[in-house]
């Protein structure tokens, strides 16, 4: 009987976390009214099981950035949440604002079909730091939904802002498990053929060959995840989630010639090689499988 | 105030300086002079003068020549400046903790966000 409660946790985790399901964080976020509550905005994150979400809340005396995660175990998740804040506390002597800033996290454990409230400037009424003075403080209404996908699908956003004078933002964070990275070749106004190659970060070095003007280029690449954010706010939030690095190298050196780091945002970035000429990398999310 | 009033003025601060024994011998004999034409002098003379015995009295020494001024040990002035010293320390903490420093209010916890089951 135990093995078989074992196997079936087993098969739920797995049939969980395969690349066939799909996380949906709903959100809508709420500000308390006397009549009705009054939804200022909604929206929804979509992606793999691994995928987080920014979330983004700022009014004139303070912002709260907020990355959330969820571990699936069976019929329930737990819902972590890297908080980051500001708030306005005053001014100085000079004239100038004084900001307090906090970072903390929570953990909640929730089922599937749970709502969970998510209070980002706090549940009381003295500690409503969201603007309203003495009233109660705005919610965020967070219900989390998993569903069948074919396969691994890229991360998609919707935001709808009701209410345009506020500053709500957000965001799908999804750390790549490969990449396209496009290799050109650049001698003043000659450029080589693109040179697409996918690459899976941590994996094994790979051999590219570029040939510019008839001369051909080996250099032997890899594709590595960037050193930790030095800020405890860019770590706390994922801020380089999608930053890749391409280690550049000849194929007899371990020396490398360079890195070159970038987010996935077709942005071509350049590196000197000796040759006298310049590789020119673009990072990009893969295509279609 | 007539010319009468301000030289009676005059004689009350003699009268003052003569029991503190302020005045030469010319001025005490002017003095003298006066209080035997001028009652009301020489009733304030005598009540200076008892007063003086009451204070004298009152420090312990009836029998003194002049009035004993109250005597503060350093000790006793070293002890009262450390107490209102350590006062002032104590209530510039308690003022600080309670008013003192930008973010005051809400406790910080109240403060930070939170996430329920709803």
């Amino acid at each position: 009987m135990e093995l078989s409660s074992f196997t079936s946790v087993i098969l739920a985790l797995s049939a969980l976390q395969g690349p066939g399901t799909r996380l949906t964080y709903r959100i809508r976020v709420i500000e308390p009214a006397a009549v009705a509550p009054r939804v200022l905005a909604s929206g929804a994150v979509s992606g793999p099981l691994d995928s987080d979400m920014r979330l983004t809340l700022r009014t004139d005396t303070a912002e709260v950035e907020a990355l959330f995660q969820v571990t699936p175990l069976g019929d329930t998740v737990t819902l972590g949440g890297e908080f980051f804040s500001r708030r306005r506390v005053g001014q100085s002597r000079r004239g100038l604002p004084l900001w307090e800033e906090d970072t903390y996290r929570r953990l909640i454990r929730l089922a599937w079909s749970d709502t969970a409230r998510i209070y980002p400037f706090g549940t009381g009424k003295r500690g409503g730091g969201g603007g309203g003075g003495g009233r109660r403080a705005l919610w965020v209404e967070l219900i989390l939904d998993r569903e069948f996908a074919g396969g691994e699908a890229r991360a998609a956003e919707a935001f709808d802002l009701v209410d345009s004078t506020r500053d709500f933002r957000l965001e799908a964070v999804v750390r790549p498990r490969r990449a396209r990275v496009i290799l050109n070749l650049v001698r003043g106004d000659t450029v080589s053929a693109p040179r697409p190659i996918d690459l899976i970060p941590e994996e094994p070095p790979r051999v590219v060959r570029l040939v510019l003007k008839g001369r051909a280029t080996t250099l032997v690449v890899s594709l590595t995840r960037p050193d930790p954010a030095r800020s405890a706010r860019d770590r706390a939030l994922a801020l380089d989630a999608d930053i890749v690095c391409l280690r550049v190298a000849r194929p007899d050196v371990t020396q490398p010639l360079g890195t070159l780091c970038g987010r996935l945002n077709n942005v071509a970035r350049q590196l000197p090689l000796p040759t006298g000429d310049t590789l020119a990398a673009t990072f990009a999310w893969p295509g279609w499988r | 105030m007539t010319g009468a009033d301000t030289s009676h003025e005059q004689w009350l601060v003699q009268i003052d300086a003569e029991l503190d024994g302020e005045l030469s011998l010319v001025e005490r004999a002017a003095l003298a002079k006066h209080l035997v034409t001028c009652a009301h002098c020489a009733g304030a003379r005598a009540s200076q003068l008892e007063v003086r015995v009451a204070l004298a009295r009152s420090a312990g020494n009836p029998h003194a020549f002049v009035v004993p001024r109250p005597a503060i040990r350093a000790g006793t002035l070293a002890l009262w400046v450390a107490l209102a010293l350590a006062t002032g320390v104590l209530a510039g903490w308690v003022a600080d903790r309670r008013w003192g420093g930008p973010g005051g209010g809400a406790t910080l916890e109240e403060s930070r966000g939170a996430i329920v089951v709803h």
